[in-house]
């Protein structure tokens, strides 16, 4: 654990953040709680065993998408290209195991060394040439998809997976835990303690609030900008297998989208989207909320227009209700005689 | 240092592990009905803002409400091709009693259904089909030769049962096209000799091309008294063509939507575009899925019972909705998609 170097003025401020988000993060809570009670009254077999592994088992890529977006966010940058590279390695996966004749393992670890690259190339744009990231990854939003419809055609589609890479997305562990679950789980903690337990996330938030400001702090802005960029690449790679493994298909079009829910999550989740705030198990809060909207609105018996409706409801419900109890709290700390209240990009 | 924070992120799991063991597993899904469980069947077209679901769902609906049972009727809104997976893989934890599906992804559905078929739930899908291991039977609203004759005897009424005409097709490999002019050309030899085949161009599936073809197809043969379009932006595309030339002894007949043929049709150069009747599509859908569900309708049955639509055809494991149809000045306008 880090030392709390700048002294006072960081205590002051990890106080103020952390009595904010444990508000908002109650608030989420609150409502995931409430979706459950609401849809346990309305839907059937929502309140199952069954159901809840099947919310998590649908959650899973976007969820990876969004916990390994929430470095990013926290740097006051965004990653517009995972969905597209989602797309792109699930086509190179089906190519190197079909066209080119590897193991599915070995094809999986090429996928995700590749998208390593792909990561490193956002990276290597936004950090040497000082792009911004939204341009950036706007850029390989279409170049990855781009690649994955020239390399298919936009035809072409792998199939026929043997039965022991397809276990991976349908198979249960113990007849009851999804097969994907522990990975998620194993990913998610760790993108939780590199966040929230180490010194990374605390310089992930430091070039959120200021970038230069960081950089004169003696943070290496630069490597770490490269690492939450390039383990969006890779989990996204991740993220590719295991949707290729749940659908039984790999085409160009997959993940098309899943871009803009794992930022919905990530900012319904209390990341501010300017940088700075923001935390992994808000983000995960995040997922779990759409996921469970998603599913107890059919298991309701409700159209799914209906989710698009209510996903966009509560994320401006919950926003303005953080904004409201940041601006409670925040009249409380200037009542305060200390000084010092940072800027909470909240604008 | 271990706060509130670290406090909650031990919560959010917890709290799905007390929703996940303070509540048993239940399967009782719906009040059942005096005669018995009232069937659910969930339907899902490709998608659901395409007009010609829409279309199809006013049958569902109709089928629906005959037999007495509940339907669910959801799909894709957006691009996403999972999603008619998330939905089918829901229902399933939903529990019902029977599942339709017009395939967007063929093989990507087919996961999804066979693990629905695995846990005691009917499948058939219908307009486009799954792998055939993932579903009972196929509602197949038109067979390449009732294409192909329906075509043929359209464009044999148009010209009066003799002169030449032209093909537009959308490429001269694909492979569904080419078992329609087969059909086509069977039908010419065996009901309409004095009827001669002038020329085939493709159109690469697109409108303009279809344009430019039938207007060279005009000017090098003008005996051609009929341009027959086999690809559905084909119709317009040589409507138009024949439109703009002023030559009012050539008409157009092909395989089209209405919508897009409406004003040729009103304006007696299309006299007739075919297709199936999606109304009775979906109706057809809901019964047969019904019929599965109640185990009326088992694999190896050659006919079925549906409602107002009669008999009809059971060629393997596909329903045949039967004979396409005709779209022409008196009925075109009730439709619309």
């Amino acid at each position: 654990m880090a030392g709390e170097r700048p002294g006072d003025l960081n205590k002051v401020k990890n106080r103020v953040k952390r009595k904010n988000l444990f508000q908002f993060e109650f608030l989420l809570l609150f409502v995931l709680g409430l979706e459950i009670l609401i849809f346990s009254k309305t839907g059937t077999n929502f309140a199952t065993q069954g159901n809840m592994l099947e919310v998590l088992r649908q959650s899973t890529e976007i969820g990876l998408l969004a916990v390994v977006m929430t470095p990013i966010i926290l740097t006051g940058g965004i990653d517009l290209s995972v969905g597209s590279m989602l797309g792109l390695s699930a086509v190179l996966f089906g190519k190197m195991w079909r066209d080119m004749g590897m193991s599915p393992a070995l094809a999986a670890l090429s996928t995700l060394l590749l998208g390593a690259a792909g990561g490193g190339l956002n990276a290597l744009l936004i950090t040497r040439l000082k792009l911004p990231s939204l341009i950036v990854t706007l850029g390989s939003f279409s170049l990855f998809r781009g690649l994955a419809e020239a390399l298919t055609r936009g035809v072409d589609n792998f199939t026929s997976f043997p039965q022991r890479f397809l276990f991976l997305g349908q198979g249960y562990l113990l007849n009851v835990v999804p097969a994907q679950l522990p990975l998620f789980a194993l990913i998610a903690l760790a993108v939780w303690l590199l966040v929230h337990k180490t010194t990374f996330g605390r310089s992930f938030r430091a070039i959120g609030f200021s970038p230069e400001g960081a950089h004169y702090a003696g943070i290496p802005v630069e490597k770490r900008l490269t690492l939450a960029y390039t383990l969006s690449g890779i989990i996204s790679a991740l993220a590719a297998l295991i949707y290729v493994a749940r659908v039984g298909q790999a085409k160009a079009d997959a993940g098309t989208g899943y871009e803009l829910l794992a930022i919905t999550a990530v900012v319904l989740g209390g990341a501010s989207i300017f940088g700075g705030t923001g935390t992994v198990h808000g983000t995960l809060l995040g997922v779990f909320v759409l996921a469970v909207l998603k599913i107890g609105l059919t298991l309701s018996d409700q159209p799914s227009e209906l989710a698009g409706i209510l996903t966009g409801g509560l994320l401006l419900v919950v926003l303005a209700g953080e904004a409201l109890a940041k601006r409670i709290s925040a009249g409380r700390i200037h009542a305060n005689p200390k000084p010092c209240v940072p800027r909470t990009a909240e604008t | 240092m271990i706060s509130n924070r670290s406090l909650l992120c031990f919560a959010s799991p917890l709290f799905f592990l007390l929703a996940l063991s303070c509540n048993k597993p239940e399967q009782t899904s719906d009040k059942a009905s005096p005669s018995g469980k009232q069937i659910i069947l969930a339907m899902m077209p490709k998608s659901k803002g395409n007009a010609y679901f829409i279309s199809c769902k006013k049958g569902a609906d109709a089928a629906a409400k005959e037999l007495g049972v509940k339907l669910l009727w959801d799909g894709p809104t957006d691009p996403d091709p999972a999603r008619q997976n998330e939905i089918v893989e829901t229902w399933i934890t939903r529990g019902v009693d029977v599942i339709a599906v017009a395939v967007e992804n063929r093989e990507g559905i087919s996961t999804a259904l066979r693990k629905a078929r695995a846990k005691g739930i009917k499948v058939i899908t219908w307009d486009s089909d799954a792998l055939p291991d993932a579903r009972d039977f196929l509602i197949n609203q038109a067979t390449p030769e009732g294409i192909g004759f329906t075509l043929m005897d359209e464009a044999a009424r148009a010209l009066g049962g003799k002169g030449e005409f032209a093909i537009i097709t959308a490429s001269l490999t694909a492979a569904n096209m080419n078992e329609w002019q087969k059909y086509i050309e069977q039908r010419r030899a065996e009901k309409y000799p004095d009827i001669k085949m002038a020329a085939l161009r493709p159109c690469d599936d697109m409108k303009d091309k279809a344009f430019a073809e039938a207007t060279a197809i005009l000017n090098s043969n003008p005996d051609v008294k009929l341009l027959m379009a086999i690809c559905s932006p084909a119709v317009p595309g040589a409507s138009e063509a024949v439109k703009q030339s002023g030559r009012k002894d050539v008409k157009v007949v092909g395989l089209g939507l209405p919508n897009d043929n409406k004003r040729y049709v009103r304006e007696d150069i299309a006299p007739s575009v075919i297709l199936w009747n999606t109304e009775n599509l979906g109706y057809l859908s809901v019964h047969a899925a019904v019929a599965v569900a109640k185990g009326e309708l088992r694999p190896g049955a050659t006919s079925f019972k549906a409602g107002r639509l009669g008999e009809l055809e059971i060629k393997g494991d596909n329903v045949l909705l039967g004979k396409p149809f005709v779209f022409n000045k008196e009925n075109i306008e009730q439709f619309n998609f």
